[in-house]
């Protein structure tokens, strides 16, 4: 009895153990050939899609489509322009940029554009996707209508051409027009139009179609199978940019495979063993990794260019961040060299005082001598006696941490709390070392990470003390002053509990007595300035008065996307040694043309 | 008493009453011992040596600091559910075993409701309610609010056993109300089995703290075992092979959890001689 | 009539209130989420942008999408005036009232219409559900079931011939069931696949593979699973083979057993007897884990990026996702209790004494 029931569970065991040791050769991927995505000729990404995939409409809310269908991914649909963020410049992709100015854009459609359906795309197409936003209030780029007035065609040289016009009496804002031109994808309008007719003509109807069963597109690839756990992309052959763009070149890899991940680190570990070619998370201590072939744009720290600023938005209408001394000593509190060492492993540079950064597209718009002036002194010491000379008195405990802080009056303050997703790993330890800091110099704040649900609510409502954003997370022609924009604008102020899209601290109150109306004339006037010397002087000026206000205090600078990759099949990424593209992404924008110049490293 | 003489001849119970005293120790002498400050000792995750006996953290900070906080704050949480835990199961699974009928059936009811309903909903739904968020007092709380359904069960098992026994019909004849009955002749029969279902509780609120912890729900501003284990997970240390932010987490949590089974072992072995080593 | 039937009123007796629980289960499921954040909001939230009236337009038109909103008899949004913070009337859209919800919910659940998820809308909640559960099932079913045979079989074992075995197997399987199961899950990847790249550190099956019915589909997901299955497995294992142990050797120590050995019955018998008597409460435990089970291994699906019903069911709860959140409540609460129940109907049949006590009248 005892054998039996020693050797039926041996044999079990056993079972299993063999079971699963018969495993395939090198490399988790099933082989380095066979499979039906050869390794050598898949690339692999991650990080830009993070839930299972429901839909890939073109037309549905800018949230709701997977990769690569949402935001200013081109693989599947095609802009008519393409940012380069390494140099600044507007390059072509269904169209070209002929002309721009305040009172109109023209773009020529390139004429050997077309749809996987063999029909051309035309500037009926274009027409189509603008002007949904007239027909359907809730079309996603409804609010295109604010800024372009109308679309005038007409034929030269036996190309469309398109003029934009600047929609004057609404907006008025020619950047953002050619903000938009950059990122609204160009749809089949004969497909779309169909659909509409056999729906009732009802947008709401045509949005909650999936369009993933061989989608017409104009892009270099198509969607081949898509489930929970990945996304696959096939080549197109037949794309007419081969030809027109890229001198009869197809891109090299002949697949695109988006894993889904569910857990942070899942990224790190695949482009260290080479599973991932491309990975668009925050990785910490990427340095580390170099020796697994991980690249980034520059090799020693920052590694990254910088792109976007995540910030802490003050709400001025709670006390005591009414009070600008209280948001200056903030600002002075905080180490930003622990907050860029610490929090994101050093990915970040020394910050430029202000909303200018230093890069080649914004650095020439910021004085430094200017802002010194303006900007708060560094440092513990200067926060404790900027909040002394305010009347702030800090109580501490016997053990050296804060307890409370009162006021001028003698009243206590309330100890603010700084909301931000929880999970966010990045800006979670960014907001740990800010506060730390802010406590020893007697400002009583807290972290306060939340849930999604209360975060994503709150924030266009205004119910937080100081919450945790990055505004003008994307690299678009219409920076710095989209950034500004989005933190300073009183244009559609309204009081906590109502919701705004931009300046969701509710700085410049317009009703209230010490309304700066500069600040709203400034950057009504800035998208309008074609003078360098006028712009430059308007930017100054516009940073000068955010640095007196400190309406929100910068933390780090972080790229517009983690640009790393891994050198173990695919090589000849472009970085700041080899710079023939801009450190962006192989999926994102103008960083398409990466796709071209892959090298396999199996030669 | 001649119970703890039978318990400390059982090496399990030795052992595993050592390893959590020791714990205990660890917990609320370590502090005299070593520097409990939190501040940023040094660049972010520092190997162990140079005055960092287990290195430093991804925010530069002693790893023995955040451990002997995060030991302290585990151990309150577990204590605390465990005995929010075992009161509630306790006093609905003794009532309902005794009473039997319809009285059985709707506590069986509600302890049914309270499996079905996912911890995690609780959680969620009553921390984004309250403005302080999530501290580890209602952690505590939840992990006990919604963890007594085991012990409610196992306790009424036996209650409803003893109820038929001759004693109890004894008491009734006296005349003894329910209640007199249940505190003076059943809970004694019980108290012994009922001490284990607390250690096990405890054990169970410790591992539920380091769950709820490892998906990001876990106590705010504070330190925990599991919050450590977080942390080293979300900053990437598992792929980096930065083992000091993994291991004594790991083994403070394992060490603690194990002693108490071997405790509870021990003593399902003295109160039940059969199970005892022959 | 019934009380002629004892075991059948018991059955009927136990299925009635456990449908009492079901409905008061599913009642607490549809309200609680409601506490929560206005899922619009957040929706809102999530992607601000544009002019404040087409946000409004926006808002109005997903109220409208997610049976948010009460209608009229055209099918058309109701307004009110109402006063707000400020003391400004303004226009507001009507919500549908939490009774009126709950009352379309069911009518549309008991067609089998479980609604789509506000997140990731229009996907409906069946199919969300549909996708995970296959994971969820597959990660835990082969655990659970081995874990149980392998477990109840070490811990026989232990029981039955105690001495050194025992001596060094016990500790060994407490020590390995206090280990956190995710420390656990952690480690191995940690080991086996970052440092010693044998086996793969995430996905079900490799990322080239397209599922289907062929011998290389099941090869990678086999060899996919073998790090998530050892990380629930062998704590499991431990966790079960400590039970039995207790039960066995409670069990090889009672007095009918000890009269059977001087009696001289054969020892294969007796040792069946015991098990058999100690299968009872670990079968108990076993039907209960399954039914559990839908609830999934939340964290394991995590670190192995599985796209199991745990992660669906955190992030529809993250998000308020109040359709995803009721289908989930509804799949996991209606295992449980199958379970629960499965398990009460088994006990009365196969344990004798209760049997007994049914018949006699009791309880």
């Amino acid at each position: 009895m005892r054998a039996s029931q020693i050797s039926l569970g041996m044999s079990l065991v056993v079972a299993t153990a063999l079971l699963s040791s018969c495993k395939p050769p090198e490399g988790a991927n099933g082989g380095n050939e066979g499979g039906a995505f050869p390794r050598s000729q898949t690339l692999y990404v991650a990080g830009s899609q993070w839930g299972d995939p429901s839909s890939f409409n073109p037309l549905a809310e800018t949230w709701q489509p997977a990769w690569p269908v949402n935001d200013r991914f081109n693989l599947m649909y095609e802009t008519l322009l393409n940012y380069n963020t390494l140099t600044g410049k507007i390059e072509p992709a269904l169209g070209t940029l002929v002309s721009k100015d305040n009172d109109s854009l023209v773009v020529d459609l390139n004429s050997a554009a077309k749809w996987s359906d063999g029909k051309p795309v035309t500037a009926d197409d274009v027409k189509f996707v603008f002007d949904l936003g007239r027909k359907y209030p809730d079309a996603a780029s409804a609010f295109a209508v604010q800024f372009i007035s109308e679309i005038k065609v007409a034929k030269v040289n036996g190309a469309d051409r398109l003029t934009f016009l600047v929609n004057k009496k609404d907006r008025n804002n020619p950047l953002v027009v050619l903000d938009l031109l950059q990122a609204i994808r160009i749809v089949p309008s004969h497909v779309f139009q169909a659909l509409l007719a056999s729906h009732g003509d009802t947008l709401a109807n045509v949005k909650k179609l999936k369009i993933d069963s061989v989608p017409v597109v104009s892009g270099p690839y198509n969607l081949k199978a898509y489930s929970n756990e990945k996304i696959i992309l096939e080549r197109r052959d037949d794309y007419w940019g081969n030809a027109a763009l890229h001198n009869g070149q197809a891109p090299a890899p002949k697949f695109i495979i988006h894993p889904i991940y569910k857990s942070n680190d899942a990224f790190a570990i695949g482009l260290q063993k080479g599973d991932l070619d491309a990975s668009q998370t925050f990785i910490p201590r990427i340095g580390t990794k170099a020796k697994d072939g991980v690249g980034t744009w520059l090799d020693a720290a920052p590694f990254y260019v910088p792109g976007a600023i995540p910030m802490l938005v003050l709400n001025v209408t709670k006390k005591p961040l009414d009070d600008k001394n209280f948001r200056r000593a903030m600002a002075a509190a905080i180490n930003y060299g622990d907050v860029s060492e610490l929090a994101v492993s050093g990915y970040s540079g020394k910050l430029n005082p202000g909303l200018i950064m230093p890069t080649v597209l914004e650095g020439k718009y910021f004085d430094s001598a200017a802002s010194a002036a303006h900007a708060v002194a560094l440092g513990k010491e200067s926060a404790k006696k900027i909040l002394a000379d305010a009347g702030y008195k800090a109580v501490f405990k016997p053990d050296g941490s804060l307890d409370y802080t009162t006021d001028k009056a003698g009243k206590k303050l309330p100890t603010l709390s700084i909301m931000a997703p929880a999970g966010w790993s990045d800006w979670e330890n960014m907001i740990k070392i800010a506060v730390k800091a802010m406590r020893e110099a007697g400002i009583d704040v807290r972290e306060g990470f939340v849930d999604p649900s209360k975060y994503w609510p709150a924030k266009p409502n205004g119910d937080f003390d100081i919450l945790m954003d990055k505004p003008a997370s994307n690299v678009t022609p219409s920076l710095p002053w989209s950034r500004f924009e989005a933190i300073m604008s009183s244009r559609n102020w309204v009081e906590c509990g109502k919701s705004m899209n931009e300046n969701q601290g509710r700085y410049n109150n317009p009703k209230a007595k010490e309304y700066n109306k500069k600040v709203d004339s400034l950057l009504k006037a800035i998208p309008l300035v074609t003078d360098s010397v006028s712009l430059k002087k308007a930017y100054v000026e516009l940073n000068n008065i955010f640095l007196d206000d400190q309406p929100a205090i910068p933390l780090v600078y972080l790229p517009e996307q983690f640009y790393q990759f891994s050198n173990k099949t695919w090589t000849n990424w472009p970085t700041a040694k080899n710079s023939y593209g801009p450190p962006q992404l192989p999926w994102v924008s103008a960083g398409i043309n990466t796709l071209w110049q892959l090298k396999s490293a199996a030669k | 008493m001649k119970i703890l003489k039978n318990l400390l001849k059982s090496p399990m119970f030795v052992i595993g009453i050592g390893l959590f005293l020791g714990t205990l120790f660890l917990a609320f002498l370590g502090p005299l011992f070593a520097n409990m400050s939190l501040d940023r000792v040094a660049s972010s995750y520092a190997p162990p040596g140079d005055g960092l006996l287990l290195g430093a953290d991804n925010l530069g900070r002693n790893y023995v600091a955040l451990l002997l906080h995060g030991l302290r704050n585990s151990l309150y949480v577990g204590f605390l559910a465990g005995i929010i835990a075992t009161t509630v199961g306790t006093l609905i699974g003794i009532y309902g075993g005794f009473k039997g009928g319809i009285i059985d059936d709707i506590l069986s009811v509600t302890t049914n409701l309270f499996i079905v309903i996912p911890q995690l909903i609780v959680l969620i739904l009553i921390s984004a309610s309250l403005k302080d968020g999530r501290s580890l007092t209602l952690i505590a709380v939840i992990i006990g609010a919604t963890g007594w359904t085991w012990s409610a069960r196992a306790v009424r098992a036996q209650s409803a056993a003893l109820k038929s026994r001759d004693h109890i019909a004894l008491a009734r004849i006296n005349g003894d109300g329910t209640f007199a009955i249940l505190v003076k002749h059943i809970l004694p029969y019980l108290a012994s089995y009922v001490f284990m279902v607390f250690i096990i509780q405890i054990a169970s609120g410790i591992l539920s703290e380091s769950a709820i912890s490892m998906l990001g729900l876990g106590p705010m501003d504070t330190q925990s075992l599991g919050i450590i284990l977080n942390d080293a997970k979300a900053n990437g240390a598992l792929g980096d092979g930065i083992w000091w932010g993994i291991f004594p987490s790991t083994i403070l949590i394992t060490t603690i959890v194990f002693s108490l089974y071997l405790i509870n072992t021990s003593m399902e072995g003295v109160f039940n001689p059969r199970l005892r080593r022959e | 009539m019934l009380k002629q039937y004892p075991t059948l009123r018991f059955i009927l007796q136990r299925a009635g209130w456990y449908l009492l629980t079901f409905l008061v289960a599913v009642v607490i499921n549809f309200a609680l989420p409601r506490l929560g954040s206005d899922p619009v909001d957040i929706i809102m939230g999530q992607n601000s942008g544009g002019d404040p009236a087409m946000q409004e337009i926006k808002r109005v038109s997903f109220l409208k999408e997610f049976g948010l909103a009460k209608l009229d008899d055209k099918g058309e949004v109701v307004y009110d005036s109402v006063t707000n913070a400020q003391g400004v009337k303004e226009r507001m859209p009507v919500k549908k009232g939490i009774v009126e919800q709950f009352t379309t919910y069911v009518g549309k659940t008991l067609q089998g219409d479980l609604g789509s998820s506000f997140q990731k809308y229009p996907k409906k909640v069946t199919e969300v559900m549909g996708d995970a559960v296959p994971w969820t099932v597959a990660l835990q079913l082969p655990t659970i079931v081995f874990g149980w045979i392998i477990g109840n079989l070490l811990g026989a074992l232990a029981a039955y011939k105690r001495g050194t075995f025992d001596r060094v197997f016990f500790p060994m399987a407490l020590l390995f069931s206090a280990v956190p199961f995710f420390v656990f899950g952690m480690l191995l990847v940690y080991f086996f696949a970052v440092q010693w790249g044998m086996f793969p550190a995430m996905g079900g099956f490799a990322a080239d593979i397209v599922p289907g019915f062929n011998l290389e589909f099941f090869g990678s997901a086999a060899y996919h699973y073998v790090l998530p299955f050892f990380s629930i497995f062998l704590i499991s294992a431990g966790g079960q083979a400590i039970g039995m142990r207790s039960m066995g050797i409670y069990e090889l120590g009672t007095d009918y057993i000890k009269y059977a050995k001087w009696l001289g019955v054969k020892e294969t018998r007796i040792l069946l007897y015991v098990f058999r008597n100690a299968m009872l409460p670990q079968l108990t435990g076993l039907a209960l884990s399954l039914g559990a089970m839908v609830g999934g291994a939340l964290i394991t699906e995590m670190i192995f990026s599985y796209p199991g019903l745990g992660m669906a069911m955190l992030t529809a709860i993250q998000f308020n996702d109040y359709p995803v959140i009721q289908g989930v409540t509804l799949i996991i609460t209606t295992c449980v209790l199958i379970a629960n129940f499965t398990v009460d109907i088994l006990i009365a049949f196969l344990d004798p004494r209760v049997k007994a006590g049914l018949q006699m009248g009791g309880n």
